[in-house]
Protein backbone atom coordinates (compact mmCIF):
# COMPACT_ATOMS: atom_id res chain seq x y z
CA UNK A 1 0.00 0.00 0.00
CA UNK A 2 1.49 2.93 -1.25
CA UNK A 3 0.35 6.58 0.63
CA UNK A 4 -0.11 10.18 -1.02
CA UNK A 5 2.94 12.12 -0.40
CA UNK A 6 -0.24 14.55 1.22
CA UNK A 7 -1.15 11.64 3.10
CA UNK A 8 2.38 10.71 4.85
CA UNK A 9 3.15 14.75 5.34
CA UNK A 10 -0.23 14.46 7.76
CA UNK A 11 0.58 11.30 9.51
CA UNK A 12 3.73 13.06 10.97
CA UNK A 13 2.88 16.54 11.33
CA UNK A 14 -0.97 16.33 12.75
CA UNK A 15 0.68 15.06 15.95
CA UNK A 16 2.85 17.27 16.25
CA UNK A 17 1.34 19.85 15.73
CA UNK A 18 -1.12 18.64 18.74
CA UNK A 19 1.90 18.18 20.83
CA UNK A 20 2.98 21.91 20.20
CA UNK A 21 -0.56 23.53 20.38
CA UNK A 22 -1.29 21.04 23.88
CA UNK A 23 2.00 22.93 25.20
CA UNK A 24 1.08 26.12 24.29
CA UNK A 25 -2.68 25.84 25.26
CA UNK A 26 -1.22 24.38 28.38
CA UNK A 27 1.29 27.41 29.24
CA UNK A 28 -0.74 30.42 29.72
CA UNK A 29 -2.46 28.68 32.52
CA UNK A 30 0.22 28.43 34.24
CA UNK A 31 -0.04 25.46 36.09
CA UNK A 32 2.19 24.69 38.90
CA UNK A 33 4.86 21.77 37.87
CA UNK A 34 3.59 18.24 38.77
CA UNK A 35 6.37 17.91 41.56
CA UNK A 36 4.95 21.45 43.03
CA UNK A 37 1.27 20.48 42.78
CA UNK A 38 2.07 17.29 44.60
CA UNK A 39 3.74 19.00 47.54
CA UNK A 40 1.35 21.19 47.70
CA UNK A 41 -1.91 19.34 47.69
CA UNK A 42 -0.23 17.29 50.12
CA UNK A 43 0.59 19.99 52.63
CA UNK A 44 -2.97 20.94 51.56
CA UNK A 45 -4.28 17.50 52.48
CA UNK A 46 -2.15 17.63 55.91
CA UNK A 47 -4.22 20.63 56.79
CA UNK A 48 -7.13 19.28 56.57
CA UNK A 49 -6.44 16.13 58.37
CA UNK A 50 -4.88 18.39 61.12
CA UNK A 51 -8.35 20.31 60.99
CA UNK A 52 -9.96 17.24 61.08
CA UNK A 53 -8.66 16.15 63.95
CA UNK A 54 -9.01 18.82 65.78
CA UNK A 55 -12.29 19.04 65.70
CA UNK A 56 -12.93 15.24 66.67
CA UNK A 57 -10.75 15.68 69.53
CA UNK A 58 -13.21 18.26 70.77
CA UNK A 59 -16.46 15.96 70.27
CA UNK A 60 -14.45 13.39 72.07
CA UNK A 61 -14.85 15.29 75.28
CA UNK A 62 -17.65 16.36 77.24
CA UNK A 63 -17.60 20.32 76.56
CA UNK A 64 -16.34 20.37 72.62
CA UNK A 65 -15.03 23.72 72.32
CA UNK A 66 -16.84 25.75 69.87
CA UNK A 67 -13.71 28.44 69.52
CA UNK A 68 -11.44 25.61 68.45
CA UNK A 69 -13.74 23.64 65.81
CA UNK A 70 -15.34 26.84 64.23
CA UNK A 71 -11.92 27.93 63.01
CA UNK A 72 -10.92 24.48 62.15
CA UNK A 73 -14.33 23.70 59.64
CA UNK A 74 -13.35 27.42 57.99
CA UNK A 75 -9.59 25.98 57.54
CA UNK A 76 -11.49 22.48 55.98
CA UNK A 77 -13.54 24.26 53.83
CA UNK A 78 -11.06 26.97 52.58
CA UNK A 79 -8.48 24.05 51.96
CA UNK A 80 -11.00 21.98 49.99
CA UNK A 81 -11.63 24.67 47.51
CA UNK A 82 -7.86 24.99 46.59
CA UNK A 83 -7.26 20.95 46.23
CA UNK A 84 -8.95 20.27 43.16
CA UNK A 85 -5.95 22.84 40.98
CA UNK A 86 -3.66 20.32 42.21
CA UNK A 87 -3.89 17.30 40.04
CA UNK A 88 -2.63 18.46 36.83
CA UNK A 89 -1.40 15.86 33.93
CA UNK A 90 1.47 13.57 34.82
CA UNK A 91 1.43 14.74 38.43
CA UNK A 92 0.77 10.96 39.30
CA UNK A 93 2.78 8.31 40.28
CA UNK A 94 4.90 8.88 36.99
CA UNK A 95 6.20 11.99 38.41
CA UNK A 96 9.34 10.68 40.04
CA UNK A 97 8.27 12.10 43.59
CA UNK A 98 6.95 10.46 46.75
CA UNK A 99 3.09 10.71 45.66
CA UNK A 100 0.38 7.84 47.06
CA UNK A 101 -2.17 9.52 44.37
CA UNK A 102 -3.15 6.40 42.44
CA UNK A 103 -3.72 6.81 38.92
CA UNK A 104 -7.15 6.04 37.98
CA UNK A 105 -7.27 9.80 39.44
CA UNK A 106 -6.10 10.62 35.71
CA UNK A 107 -8.55 7.76 33.90
CA UNK A 108 -11.68 8.18 36.21
CA UNK A 109 -11.67 11.55 36.42
CA UNK A 110 -15.44 12.71 36.89
CA UNK A 111 -15.74 10.27 39.64
CA UNK A 112 -12.51 12.10 41.35
CA UNK A 113 -13.82 15.56 40.84
CA UNK A 114 -16.96 14.66 42.07
CA UNK A 115 -15.72 13.48 45.00
CA UNK A 116 -13.88 16.57 45.27
CA UNK A 117 -17.09 18.24 44.60
CA UNK A 118 -18.93 16.37 47.85
CA UNK A 119 -15.79 17.40 50.05
CA UNK A 120 -16.39 21.35 49.46
CA UNK A 121 -20.12 20.61 49.82
CA UNK A 122 -20.15 18.62 53.01
CA UNK A 123 -17.58 21.09 54.52
CA UNK A 124 -19.50 24.14 53.37
CA UNK A 125 -22.00 22.61 55.64
CA UNK A 126 -19.70 22.17 58.54
CA UNK A 127 -18.91 25.50 58.99
CA UNK A 128 -22.85 26.47 58.19
CA UNK A 129 -23.61 23.71 60.88
CA UNK A 130 -20.59 25.09 63.00
CA UNK A 131 -22.26 28.89 63.47
CA UNK A 132 -25.80 27.00 64.44
CA UNK A 133 -23.86 25.75 67.50
CA UNK A 134 -25.82 22.53 68.06
CA UNK A 135 -23.36 19.82 69.37
CA UNK A 136 -25.31 16.89 67.95
CA UNK A 137 -25.60 18.78 64.57
CA UNK A 138 -21.80 19.34 64.42
CA UNK A 139 -21.25 15.60 65.11
CA UNK A 140 -23.20 14.50 62.27
CA UNK A 141 -22.18 16.42 59.72
CA UNK A 142 -18.08 16.30 60.85
CA UNK A 143 -18.66 12.72 60.45
CA UNK A 144 -20.71 13.00 56.89
CA UNK A 145 -17.25 15.13 56.01
CA UNK A 146 -15.28 12.38 57.33
CA UNK A 147 -16.74 9.97 55.57
CA UNK A 148 -16.12 12.15 52.08
CA UNK A 149 -12.31 11.85 52.75
CA UNK A 150 -12.08 8.31 53.65
CA UNK A 151 -14.56 7.45 50.42
CA UNK A 152 -12.36 9.38 48.16
CA UNK A 153 -9.24 7.76 50.34
CA UNK A 154 -10.38 4.13 49.49
CA UNK A 155 -10.86 5.05 45.67
CA UNK A 156 -8.04 7.50 44.64
CA UNK A 157 -5.18 6.96 47.51
CA UNK A 158 -2.78 4.01 47.61
CA UNK A 159 -2.12 1.95 51.07
CA UNK A 160 -4.46 3.64 53.66
CA UNK B 1 -1.47 -38.15 64.63
CA UNK B 2 -1.64 -35.55 67.37
CA UNK B 3 -2.77 -38.30 69.40
CA UNK B 4 0.53 -40.49 69.17
CA UNK B 5 1.89 -37.45 69.79
CA UNK B 6 0.32 -37.16 73.18
CA UNK B 7 0.35 -40.40 74.48
CA UNK B 8 4.48 -40.89 73.63
CA UNK B 9 5.25 -37.36 75.88
CA UNK B 10 2.41 -37.68 78.39
CA UNK B 11 3.58 -41.71 78.96
CA UNK B 12 4.63 -41.05 82.83
CA UNK B 13 8.07 -42.52 83.23
CA UNK B 14 7.86 -44.61 86.35
CA UNK B 15 7.02 -43.06 89.50
CA UNK B 16 6.42 -40.02 88.20
CA UNK B 17 2.83 -38.03 88.47
CA UNK B 18 0.55 -34.91 87.08
CA UNK B 19 2.07 -31.46 88.38
CA UNK B 20 0.72 -28.45 87.88
CA UNK B 21 2.96 -26.10 86.10
CA UNK B 22 0.60 -23.07 84.58
CA UNK B 23 -1.16 -21.37 87.18
CA UNK B 24 -5.19 -20.72 86.15
CA UNK B 25 -4.24 -16.61 85.43
CA UNK B 26 -1.84 -17.56 82.64
CA UNK B 27 -3.60 -19.78 80.73
CA UNK B 28 -6.73 -17.46 80.82
CA UNK B 29 -4.65 -14.75 79.99
CA UNK B 30 -2.85 -16.77 77.11
CA UNK B 31 -6.37 -18.02 75.88
CA UNK B 32 -8.22 -14.63 75.89
CA UNK B 33 -5.31 -12.80 74.14
CA UNK B 34 -5.23 -15.23 71.03
CA UNK B 35 -9.12 -14.80 69.71
CA UNK B 36 -8.34 -10.78 70.64
CA UNK B 37 -5.61 -9.97 68.71
CA UNK B 38 -7.04 -12.07 66.12
CA UNK B 39 -10.04 -9.80 66.29
CA UNK B 40 -8.00 -6.36 66.42
CA UNK B 41 -5.95 -7.76 63.12
CA UNK B 42 -9.36 -8.10 61.59
CA UNK B 43 -10.89 -5.28 62.93
CA UNK B 44 -8.29 -3.18 62.20
CA UNK B 45 -8.18 -3.97 58.18
CA UNK B 46 -11.52 -3.55 58.01
CA UNK B 47 -11.59 -0.08 60.09
CA UNK B 48 -13.90 -1.37 62.19
CA UNK B 49 -12.73 1.50 64.71
CA UNK B 50 -15.06 1.07 67.67
CA UNK B 51 -14.52 -2.74 68.08
CA UNK B 52 -10.78 -2.64 66.97
CA UNK B 53 -10.35 0.14 70.21
CA UNK B 54 -12.43 -2.15 72.65
CA UNK B 55 -10.61 -4.91 71.69
CA UNK B 56 -7.25 -3.06 72.02
CA UNK B 57 -8.54 -2.22 75.66
CA UNK B 58 -8.99 -5.61 76.12
CA UNK B 59 -5.23 -6.26 74.91
CA UNK B 60 -4.21 -3.30 77.02
CA UNK B 61 -5.59 -4.74 80.36
CA UNK B 62 -4.46 -8.70 79.76
CA UNK B 63 -1.11 -7.04 79.45
CA UNK B 64 -1.01 -4.69 82.45
CA UNK B 65 -2.14 -7.69 84.49
CA UNK B 66 0.28 -9.88 82.73
CA UNK B 67 3.29 -7.73 83.78
CA UNK B 68 1.61 -7.21 87.81
CA UNK B 69 1.55 -11.59 87.21
CA UNK B 70 5.20 -11.40 86.30
CA UNK B 71 6.15 -10.43 89.52
CA UNK B 72 3.08 -11.74 92.23
CA UNK B 73 2.08 -14.44 89.87
CA UNK B 74 2.85 -18.47 90.04
CA UNK B 75 6.47 -19.60 89.58
CA UNK B 76 6.32 -20.48 86.42
CA UNK B 77 4.85 -16.62 85.68
CA UNK B 78 7.37 -14.57 87.06
CA UNK B 79 9.97 -13.25 84.96
CA UNK B 80 12.67 -13.91 87.57
CA UNK B 81 12.51 -17.12 87.24
CA UNK B 82 12.22 -17.63 83.32
CA UNK B 83 14.50 -14.47 82.80
CA UNK B 84 18.24 -16.15 82.39
CA UNK B 85 21.11 -15.11 80.81
CA UNK B 86 22.92 -15.30 77.60
CA UNK B 87 25.08 -18.46 79.10
CA UNK B 88 21.68 -20.20 79.75
CA UNK B 89 20.20 -20.03 76.53
CA UNK B 90 23.41 -20.75 75.21
CA UNK B 91 23.67 -24.35 77.43
CA UNK B 92 19.95 -25.22 76.85
CA UNK B 93 20.81 -24.45 73.02
CA UNK B 94 23.72 -26.55 73.18
CA UNK B 95 22.15 -29.40 74.96
CA UNK B 96 19.01 -29.76 72.80
CA UNK B 97 21.95 -29.72 69.64
CA UNK B 98 23.57 -33.06 71.21
CA UNK B 99 20.03 -34.53 71.72
CA UNK B 100 19.55 -34.37 75.34
CA UNK B 101 16.05 -33.57 75.35
CA UNK B 102 15.05 -32.56 78.78
CA UNK B 103 11.38 -30.52 79.60
CA UNK B 104 11.61 -27.48 81.85
CA UNK B 105 9.70 -27.33 84.57
CA UNK B 106 8.02 -23.95 83.17
CA UNK B 107 9.79 -21.72 80.57
CA UNK B 108 12.50 -22.84 78.81
CA UNK B 109 15.69 -20.22 78.94
CA UNK B 110 14.71 -19.72 74.63
CA UNK B 111 11.42 -19.81 75.19
CA UNK B 112 11.69 -17.20 78.02
CA UNK B 113 13.35 -14.96 75.93
CA UNK B 114 10.64 -15.19 73.29
CA UNK B 115 7.91 -14.57 75.82
CA UNK B 116 9.54 -11.46 76.84
CA UNK B 117 9.63 -10.46 72.99
CA UNK B 118 6.14 -11.09 72.23
CA UNK B 119 4.67 -8.89 75.40
CA UNK B 120 7.89 -5.91 74.51
CA UNK B 121 5.93 -6.39 71.23
CA UNK B 122 2.38 -6.39 71.92
CA UNK B 123 3.02 -3.37 74.52
CA UNK B 124 4.50 -1.23 71.81
CA UNK B 125 1.78 -2.53 69.73
CA UNK B 126 -0.70 -0.86 72.03
CA UNK B 127 1.53 2.12 72.94
CA UNK B 128 1.35 3.00 69.28
CA UNK B 129 -2.39 2.18 69.21
CA UNK B 130 -3.04 4.58 71.52
CA UNK B 131 -1.81 7.60 69.78
CA UNK B 132 -2.60 6.28 66.44
CA UNK B 133 -4.66 9.03 63.96
CA UNK B 134 -6.03 7.58 60.53
CA UNK B 135 -5.16 9.40 57.38
CA UNK B 136 -9.03 11.28 57.54
CA UNK B 137 -8.46 12.53 61.05
CA UNK B 138 -11.57 10.52 61.68
CA UNK B 139 -10.69 7.68 64.28
CA UNK B 140 -7.95 7.93 66.79
CA UNK B 141 -6.59 5.98 70.04
CA UNK B 142 -7.51 7.39 73.30
CA UNK B 143 -4.54 9.69 73.73
CA UNK B 144 -4.48 10.62 70.76
CA UNK B 145 -5.35 14.22 71.43
CA UNK B 146 -2.13 14.35 73.41
CA UNK B 147 -0.33 14.77 70.23
CA UNK B 148 -0.46 16.59 66.63
CA UNK B 149 -1.88 15.11 63.75
CA UNK B 150 1.60 14.52 62.23
CA UNK B 151 2.65 12.92 65.28
CA UNK B 152 -0.47 10.73 65.48
CA UNK B 153 0.32 9.67 61.61
CA UNK B 154 3.68 8.60 62.70
CA UNK B 155 2.24 6.66 65.96
CA UNK B 156 -0.07 4.76 62.85
CA UNK B 157 2.82 3.91 60.49
CA UNK B 158 4.42 2.53 63.73
CA UNK B 159 1.67 0.90 64.68
CA UNK B 160 1.46 -0.81 60.70
CA UNK B 161 4.84 -1.70 61.10
CA UNK B 162 5.08 -3.21 64.88
CA UNK B 163 2.28 -5.28 63.69
CA UNK B 164 4.48 -6.92 60.64
CA UNK B 165 7.12 -7.52 63.48
CA UNK B 166 3.78 -9.51 65.81
CA UNK B 167 3.34 -11.66 62.91
CA UNK B 168 6.29 -12.84 62.74
CA UNK B 169 7.24 -13.57 66.34
CA UNK B 170 3.72 -15.51 66.16
CA UNK B 171 4.34 -17.76 63.30
CA UNK B 172 7.68 -18.85 65.14
CA UNK B 173 5.97 -19.20 68.72
CA UNK B 174 3.97 -21.61 66.79
CA UNK B 175 6.75 -23.31 64.53
CA UNK B 176 8.60 -23.62 68.00
CA UNK B 177 5.24 -25.72 69.73
CA UNK B 178 4.98 -27.74 66.25
CA UNK B 179 8.80 -28.71 66.32
CA UNK B 180 8.62 -29.42 70.02
CA UNK B 181 5.81 -31.43 69.18
CA UNK B 182 7.05 -33.36 66.40
CA UNK B 183 10.41 -33.66 66.58
CA UNK B 184 10.65 -33.65 70.85
CA UNK B 185 7.42 -35.49 71.14
CA UNK B 186 6.62 -32.81 73.94
CA UNK B 187 3.11 -31.64 73.70
CA UNK B 188 2.98 -27.86 74.79
CA UNK B 189 -0.49 -27.37 74.12
CA UNK B 190 -2.03 -29.77 76.76
CA UNK B 191 -0.20 -28.01 80.00
CA UNK B 192 -1.26 -24.78 78.63
CA UNK B 193 -4.77 -25.84 78.11
CA UNK B 194 -5.00 -28.09 81.46
CA UNK B 195 -1.96 -26.66 83.45
CA UNK B 196 -0.51 -29.95 84.45
CA UNK B 197 2.34 -32.38 82.90
CA UNK B 198 3.74 -35.49 83.49
CA UNK B 199 7.15 -34.74 85.05
CA UNK B 200 10.00 -37.46 85.99
CA UNK B 201 11.43 -34.92 88.24
CA UNK B 202 10.50 -34.10 91.73
CA UNK B 203 8.27 -31.13 90.29
CA UNK B 204 6.38 -29.04 93.09
CA UNK B 205 2.52 -27.88 92.04
CA UNK B 206 2.62 -24.37 90.81
CA UNK B 207 0.37 -22.02 93.44
CA UNK B 208 -1.36 -18.95 93.59
CA UNK B 209 -3.57 -17.27 95.96
CA UNK B 210 -6.63 -15.91 94.06
CA UNK B 211 -6.52 -12.32 96.19
CA UNK B 212 -3.38 -11.82 94.57
CA UNK B 213 -5.33 -12.50 90.75
CA UNK B 214 -7.98 -10.37 91.89
CA UNK B 215 -6.06 -7.52 92.57
CA UNK B 216 -4.03 -7.98 89.86
CA UNK B 217 -7.36 -7.90 87.81
CA UNK B 218 -8.76 -4.74 89.33
CA UNK B 219 -5.45 -2.51 88.79
CA UNK B 220 -5.73 -4.10 85.16
CA UNK B 221 -9.08 -2.91 84.57
CA UNK B 222 -8.16 0.34 86.04
CA UNK B 223 -5.52 1.20 83.98
CA UNK B 224 -7.38 -0.12 81.01
CA UNK B 225 -10.52 1.98 81.85
CA UNK B 226 -8.29 5.11 82.66
CA UNK B 227 -6.38 4.79 78.95
CA UNK B 228 -9.66 4.53 77.31
CA UNK B 229 -11.16 7.61 78.81
CA UNK B 230 -7.64 9.59 77.74
CA UNK B 231 -7.10 9.95 81.20
CA UNK B 232 -10.20 12.40 81.99
CA UNK B 233 -11.75 10.67 84.78
C1 LIG C 1 -11.27 13.81 45.97
C2 LIG C 1 -10.46 12.90 46.68
C3 LIG C 1 -10.00 13.22 48.10
C4 LIG C 1 -10.73 13.76 49.11
C5 LIG C 1 -12.21 14.17 49.09
C6 LIG C 1 -9.84 13.85 50.24
N1 LIG C 1 -8.61 13.36 49.91
FE1 LIG C 1 -7.02 13.23 51.16
N2 LIG C 1 -5.90 12.49 49.62
C7 LIG C 1 -6.35 12.27 48.34
C8 LIG C 1 -5.24 11.82 47.53
C9 LIG C 1 -5.31 11.44 46.07
C10 LIG C 1 -4.09 11.80 48.36
C11 LIG C 1 -2.65 11.46 47.96
C12 LIG C 1 -1.95 12.75 47.61
C13 LIG C 1 -0.50 12.55 47.22
O1 LIG C 1 0.19 11.77 47.88
O2 LIG C 1 -0.08 13.15 46.24
C14 LIG C 1 -4.55 12.24 49.68
C15 LIG C 1 -3.71 12.35 50.78
C16 LIG C 1 -4.12 12.78 52.03
C17 LIG C 1 -3.25 12.88 53.17
C18 LIG C 1 -1.76 12.52 53.22
C19 LIG C 1 -0.94 13.69 52.76
C20 LIG C 1 0.53 13.37 52.75
O3 LIG C 1 1.24 13.86 53.61
O4 LIG C 1 0.96 12.56 51.90
C21 LIG C 1 -4.02 13.36 54.21
C22 LIG C 1 -3.55 13.63 55.63
C23 LIG C 1 -5.35 13.55 53.69
N3 LIG C 1 -5.39 13.18 52.37
C24 LIG C 1 -6.41 14.04 54.45
C25 LIG C 1 -7.67 14.26 53.94
C26 LIG C 1 -8.78 14.76 54.72
C27 LIG C 1 -8.71 15.07 56.21
C28 LIG C 1 -9.84 14.85 53.89
C29 LIG C 1 -11.26 15.31 54.19
C30 LIG C 1 -11.43 16.47 54.97
C31 LIG C 1 -9.40 14.41 52.58
N4 LIG C 1 -8.08 14.05 52.65
C32 LIG C 1 -10.22 14.35 51.46
C33 LIG C 1 -7.62 12.40 47.90
C34 LIG C 1 -8.67 12.96 48.60
C1 LIG D 1 -2.10 -6.01 69.79
C2 LIG D 1 -3.14 -5.25 69.60
C3 LIG D 1 -3.48 -4.61 68.28
C4 LIG D 1 -3.42 -5.14 67.02
C5 LIG D 1 -3.01 -6.54 66.61
C6 LIG D 1 -3.82 -4.09 66.10
C7 LIG D 1 -3.88 -4.22 64.72
C8 LIG D 1 -4.20 -3.20 63.85
C9 LIG D 1 -4.28 -3.32 62.41
C10 LIG D 1 -3.99 -4.61 61.62
C11 LIG D 1 -4.62 -2.10 61.89
C12 LIG D 1 -4.83 -1.74 60.42
C13 LIG D 1 -3.63 -1.04 59.89
C14 LIG D 1 -3.82 -0.72 58.45
O1 LIG D 1 -4.93 -0.90 57.93
O2 LIG D 1 -2.87 -0.24 57.85
C15 LIG D 1 -4.78 -1.19 63.00
C16 LIG D 1 -5.13 0.15 62.90
C17 LIG D 1 -5.41 0.99 63.98
N1 LIG D 1 -5.31 0.64 65.32
FE1 LIG D 1 -4.71 -1.13 66.08
N2 LIG D 1 -4.12 -2.95 66.83
C18 LIG D 1 -3.93 -3.23 68.16
C19 LIG D 1 -4.13 -2.39 69.24
C20 LIG D 1 -4.64 -1.09 69.14
C21 LIG D 1 -4.97 -0.25 70.27
C22 LIG D 1 -4.79 -0.63 71.75
C23 LIG D 1 -5.44 0.92 69.75
C24 LIG D 1 -5.95 2.14 70.50
C25 LIG D 1 -7.05 2.06 71.22
C26 LIG D 1 -5.40 0.82 68.32
C27 LIG D 1 -5.76 1.84 67.44
C28 LIG D 1 -5.69 1.77 66.07
C29 LIG D 1 -6.03 2.86 65.18
C30 LIG D 1 -6.51 4.26 65.58
C31 LIG D 1 -5.85 2.37 63.87
C32 LIG D 1 -6.11 3.16 62.57
C33 LIG D 1 -4.85 3.73 62.06
C34 LIG D 1 -4.94 4.00 60.58
O3 LIG D 1 -5.92 3.62 59.95
O4 LIG D 1 -3.98 4.55 60.06
N3 LIG D 1 -4.91 -0.41 67.97
N4 LIG D 1 -4.52 -1.89 64.17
Amino acid sequence: MTLSRTTRFLLIAAPAALMVAGTLAAAPAAAPSPQAAIAARQAGYKKMGAAMKAINDQLKTDAPAKAVMAPAAQTLAVTAREQPKLFPAGSGPTAGVKTDALPNIWTDRKTFDAQMAKLIAESGKLVAVMNGGNIDAIRVQAKATGGTCAACHRQFRQDT
Amino acid sequence: MPDAAMTASDTPAPGTRLARIWDAPIRLFHWLLLPLIAFSWWSGERHEMEWHRLSGYGILALLVFRIYWGFFGGRTARFAQFLRGPGAALAYLRSQASGRHEPAPGHNPIGGWSVILMLATLVAMVLAGLFAVDVDGLESGPLADYVSFDQGRLASDIHGIIFNLLLALIVLHVAAIFFYTVRLRQNLVGPMIHGRRRTGEQVADVTTSPWRALIGIAIAGACAYAVARGFRL
